[in-house]
């Protein structure tokens, strides 16, 4: 029986379509997997499922009959229930008060807690997911806290259950048992829908596999005719192939040695796993991998001050674990961050303090402590006009620029400081491709100089185009490191999704 | 004889503590929802201004009660419709509202009585029992009540929610500023409450005297947790009375015992940091999905 | 660095304005509900504030420590640090440097910068602890401070009564030893009136005034063209982009912190150097928190300081216009005040949130 139908469903952004005429089925007792890159318009979908956006067109049906979802109460009424990828309980309360949140039994107001425990324990019993009701959600570990929410939603009665991401923060002991549960859901006629982009893992539990990419379906396929290679191509598609001119490497010395990097998360998951890698100057060194295994850790250990747990980071043969933000910077180590939002901007601030913050302790920019105005704008004018940054003025406000040419403003600033690191996260996210093509100008001519790059994307072509050297990085490891010669999208793909591993 | 001394400092001491407690199980109400409020002191005083007035006015000290509970009310509406509404900085709405405030009680006892520092000597009271305001005894029952409905009611829980994680609590449907008005206004309910037993009798300017501030800090120090927030304005209650009533015999100056709420909570907080127990989501405005 | 130029300078600009109108008019209605009609109200208020250069001047001498107390507030809310302990740090600050004024025997030159140094240690000094648990240990600056200044009232109150008490002045209110007369601010009037504006002995320009117009400039000047103030405004700005860029976070909100108190230790030389000559416990209380308002109210930069402090001295005037020339109490400034500081920063939010949902649709 089909449970779910979503029909044609569009979902329009401004300058995105984030879903485009998706159409997708839920059938009884099957767990349905929805696989595709960050951004690829998964979330968006479920979002929409959940109530928490309304489809610009297309239409939801259950159980063959149609309806409008308008908001979360109302999706959990229809039976959908969503584990999001962040939790949302409450820590400080017990596992009971928050599994019946919002939908308590009382008399006249108090709360009866009795008949709700009975009948969670029901359920607990009935799906092989004990917890300690009395528990504070807290004290419990991460596993454990997903299964109340898990218990959540079954307690409303779901019987379409949404797992965001569910595995991104399990140990592989827990993933084993909530696999166990899956299974049982899934028997008891349930239908699940289950977010991932780890391979494995979906083709271990998945019935079948719909992949997204770029807000439309690829394919929906069954697991019989599942393969990893054959997903990890439909997933990353055929290139929109940006050309690069470049001369072949001539690597010097090396700049960056990442010795056998260790991290635990705060949940205790080794997030950076005995991470190894070298970056020599006058090279381009790219980060390949899928989110989440250890690329935004490496950057920021490489960049700030982190807790680690076992390895070393050295610039030019010196530590820098004991360098503060602002050291590694006066020594040398320049940094485009992933999310020019939150890092990289001072929004309210000209595009000319923009320009130089970072460095604008220094001597020009500032004589004894005084700012010398005069110096900060000429030098921002040239940083305007060599990068070809399109503003009216130096002055006007950072958050008055476009996307692409804030992020230019980025580049140009961590460029024009001369580091010989350069740490480049998503460079080109949400960057149109005019300002792309510069970018992959910019940082082709920093290498020219005899710079180190070192590339973090999750575009896999600016990898392929751009770097001299590609290592795979999975599960916090570099597992592969390939030549540009040697480095094919097919090749990259399968050690990206841990298919192969390296000899 | 020490007996009859003991006796009355434990019922002095109960009536001076009780427009602390008082404010400060409002405080509770209110941060508990997540809403930030430094303006107890200026609730205070103008509740400690509308029971007089009340009281005179209708020569019943049954209406005194309704004033102070109505005025409380309103300002305390005010905060709440800046916050929550409008999603002002809840720091800044608190100290407009006791700047506002200063000028309230003074303003009408102008108007009403002709004098603007003090009132008319207001007659219609509350007996007095065992030497003091019988409404003081009424303390207990209410704290017990509130410590009920927080903890035993389906209202106090989704009331916590809200201050701990209102997105949680907003995607299970339950509504956000709906409750954190309730939480704001019950803080206005208390302090008329705590007019009710502060000094009914007559209306001075400045009568309030940081109580407002000290609840504050009992709120802190009792760990934003009903009962033990009136524990600790009774501890800083009794401490004062305590002073009250034996100035001669101790040599410690009168202002120390002033400053000891003040210097225990600043103690509180460091002794507890990092595991602070304020509400998670308290003192930041809430938006709906974003 | 020039002031960035934002097309949407007009509609921000617009909150104070809008608000400081809303007040009036809640004034005016309250007037008239007491039966006082418009045109009495408000002539009451100008008579007593702008008649004549007299009354004029008097608003200036009176925005003076409210200048000052807005400046030091907005000095921490540049680096997003809510020092809420303004006014204990007056308190203590302007003891300190009575003190100083009291039981030092300096030359006039030297003793009266003496006495603006000690005052300005004596409420950095008071900032401090709360400043330093703020930093090391993450405790909220808003509840410590509104602690540290229930405690400097009472501790200050100790000391006047106690031992620091001047024995042998004959006074009603408790007070210390007289400040010396090389401490003691002299009056300006003279020059202003070889200026040509007449004003009358009992108002009260004085050294302070040059305190106060010194720190402003100085305090702009670190501001705008320092790279400290550059960098408490970018802390206040945004806490990870500062970090991001290397500055270094806690140092400079420590240091805003710090300098707030400072500020806040000069609010009393008025008061206590030109007007009394004495420290004592009745001294002016709520300057502190009126420093919020007036911070608040404008935008935290030192310009706007002024013209808040300035409106603040005016209506306070307004006040005792009203009470002196018609039956509306002077009390009631304190209401409009208080729905003012509502009316603007609930103003601004709408504003704010207007030109952001503007923002967006330009840059889709």
């Amino acid at each position: 029986m089909t449970l779910l139908k979503m029909d044609a469903i569009t979902k329009v952004f401004p300058g995105v379509r984030a879903n485009d005429r998706v159409t997708f089925d839920l059938q009884a007792g099957e767990i349905h997997a929805l696989v595709g890159e960050n951004g690829a318009g998964k979330t968006t979908l479920m979002k929409i499922l959940y109530g928490l956006y309304r489809p610009d067109s297309g239409a939801i049906s259950i159980k063959g009959g149609p309806i409008a979802i308008k908001n979360p109460r109302d999706a959990i009424n229809r039976g959908i229930g969503m584990v999001h990828q962040h939790f949302m309980l409450v820590p400080p309360f017990t596992v009971l008060e928050n599994i019946i949140l919002g939908k308590e039994s009382q008399t006249a107001g108090v709360l009866r807690l009795e008949e709700p425990a009975r009948e969670i324990g029901e359920i607990m019993r009935r799906n092989g997911l004990p917890v300690d009701l009395t528990a504070r959600v807290e004290d419990l570990p991460v596993g454990l806290q997903q299964r109340v929410e898990l218990l959540k939603i079954l307690y409303r009665g779901a019987e379409i259950l949404v797992f965001d991401e569910p595995t991104a923060v399990l140990t592989p002991q827990e993933v084993v048992e909530l696999f166990k549960t899956f299974r049982m859901m899934r028997d008891q006629g349930k239908g699940l829908i289950f977010i991932s982009h780890k391979l494995d893992e979906v083709l271990e539990i998945a019935d079948r596999i719909t992949v997204i990419r770029r807000g439309q379906v690829v394919r929906t396929l069954l697991r019989s005719e599942a393969t990893k290679p054959l997903i990890a191509e439909l997933m990353v598609g055929k290139p929109v192939f940006l050309h690069v001119d470049k001369a072949p490497a001539s690597p010097g010395q090396a700049v960056l040695e990442v010795r056998d990097l260790r991290q635990r998360s705060e949940r205790g998951n080794l997030v950076l796993d005995g991470l190894s890698l070298e970056v020599r100057a006058g090279e381009i060194y790219g980060l390949a991998g899928v989110e989440g295994n250890g690329q935004s850790e490496l950057v920021r250990a490489i960049t700030e001050q982190a807790r680690l747990e076992g390895g070393d980071i050295l610039l030019q043969g010196r530590s820098v674990l004991a360098w503060d933000v602002r050291t590694r910077r006066d020594r040398g180590i320049g940094h485009i961050p992933e999310d020019r939002h939150r890092y990289g901007l001072l929004l309210p601030f000209s595009l000319a303090e923009n320009l130089v913050l970072g460095q604008h302790h220094r001597r020009p920019f500032v004589r004894g402590s005084v700012i010398d105005s005069g110096r900060v704008r000429q030098y921002a004018r040239e940083s305007i006009e060599k990068f070809d940054i399109r503003t009216p003025n130096e002055l006007i406000p950072a958050n008055a620029l476009s996307g692409g040419n804030q992020q230019k403003a980025i580049v140009a600033r961590e460029m024009r400081f001369d580091p010989i690191l350069l740490v480049a996260a998503q460079p080109t996210r949400g960057v149109d491709v005019g300002a792309t093509e510069f970018i992959y100008q910019q940082l082709i001519e920093a290498r020219e100089r005899g710079k180190a790059v070192l590339l973090v994307s999750a575009d896999l072509d600016e990898i392929l185009s751009l770097s001299d050297r590609i290592g795979v990085i999975f599960k916090g490891r570099i597992i592969k490191e390939l030549r540009q010669e040697e480095a094919t999208r097919e090749l990259v793909g399968l050690f990206m999704t841990g298919e192969r591993q390296s000899a | 004889m020490f007996l009859p001394t003991f006796s009355d400092f434990l019922f002095r001491g109960l009536e001076m503590s009780a427009p602390i407690a008082f404010c400060a199980l409002g405080a509770v109400f209110c941060e508990k929802s997540g809403v930030v409020n430094i303006a107890l002191e200026g609730f205070l005083s103008v509740t400690a201004f509308t029971v007089v007035w009340g009281s005179i006015a209708f020569q019943s000290v049954w209406m005194g009660l309704v004033f102070a509970v109505l005025s409380g009310v309103l300002m305390s509406l005010l905060h709440a419709v800046a916050t929550v509404t409008f999603r002002v900085n809840q720091i800044v709405s608190g100290v407009a509202l006791n700047t506002l405030a200063e000028g309230v009680g003074r303003f009408l006892s102008q108007k009403v009585f002709e004098q603007e520092t003090q009132s008319a000597a207001n007659s219609y009271l509350f007996p007095t029992v065992l030497h003091i305001n019988s409404f003081s005894f009424t303390l207990i029952p209410i704290v017990a009540a509130c410590w009920f409905v927080l903890y035993k009611t389906v209202f106090g829980l989704r009331l916590r929610t809200v201050g701990e994680n209102p997105e949680a609590a907003d995607t299970l449907g339950i509504n956000v500023s709906g409750l954190r008005y309730v939480g704001v206004i019950m803080s206005g309910v208390m302090c008329g409450l705590a007019a009710m037993v502060l000094y009914p009798s007559k209306w001075v300017n400045g009568m309030t005297g940081g109580r407002g501030y000290i609840a504050l800090a009992a709120l802190i120090f009792g760990r934003w947790h009903p009962v033990y927030a009136v524990l600790a304005a009774l501890l800083f209650g009794y401490a004062d009375t305590f002073r009250y009533m034996f100035e001669a015999k101790i040599p410690i100056p009168s202002q120390f015992v002033q400053m000891l709420p003040y210097v225990l909570t600043v103690v509180v907080l460091v002794a507890v940091r990092g595991r602070s127990r304020a509400p998670a989501a308290d003192g930041i405005p809430y938006e709906k999905g974003e | 660095m020039r002031k960035t130029k934002s097309k949407y300078r007009v509609l921000e600009s617009l909150s104070p304005i809008l608000g400081v109108l809303a007040s009036i008019l809640v004034l005016l209605l309250i007037a008239m509900a007491i039966g006082e009609t418009p045109a009495k109200t408000l002539n009451g208020i100008y008579k007593f504030t702008l008649a004549n250069a007299a009354r004029q001047a008097t608003i200036f001498s009176v925005a003076m420590p409210l200048f000052l107390a807005g400046l030091a507030v907005a000095v921490a809310f540049q680096a997003n640090v809510f020092n809420i302990g303004v006014e204990g740090q007056y308190f203590i600050g302007g003891l300190v440097g009575a003190l100083a004024g009291i039981y030092l025997r300096l030359p006039v030159y030297i003793h009266l910068p003496v006495v603006v140094i000690a005052s300005m240690i004596g409420g950095a000094l008071w900032a401090a602890i709360p400043a330093l648990l703020k930093v090391r240990m993450g405790i909220h600056e808003v509840i410590s401070t509104i602690m540290f200044n229930n405690i400097a009232t009472a501790l200050v109150n100790y000391l006047v009564n106690g031992p620091l008490s001047g024995r042998g002045e004959r006074s009603l209110e408790p007070q210390t030893y007289k400040i010396q007369a090389t401490a003691l601010f002299g009056k300006l009037n003279n020059w202003f009136n070889a200026l040509g504006l007449n004003i009358p002995k009992h108002v009260y320009l004085d050294y302070s005034l040059i305190v106060a117009i010194v720190m402003g400039f100085l305090v702009w000047f670190l501001l705008y063209r320092m790279r400290q103030g550059f960098e408490i405004r970018a802390v206040g700005t945004s806490l990870e982009v500062s970090q991001y860029a290397g500055i270094r976070v806690r140092q400079v909100q420590l240091t805003a912190f710090l300098l707030s108190g400072a500020l806040g230790g000069l609010i009393g030389l008025q008061e206590i150097f030109a007007i009394r000559g004495v420290y004592t416990f009745e001294i002016a209380r709520g300057l502190g928190f009126d420093g919020i308002a007036i911070a608040l109210i404008g935008g935290n930069s030192p310009v706007g300081v002024i013209f808040s402090s300035i409106l603040f001295a005016f209506l306070k005037q307004a006040g005792y216009g009203l009470q002196l020339y018609t039956s509306v109490p002077n009390a009631i400034i304190y209401v409009i005040t208080g729905l003012m500081i509502l009316f603007i920063v609930v103003t601004n939010e709408i504003t704010t949130r207007y030109i952001r949902a503007l923002r967006r649709k330009e840059a889709a």
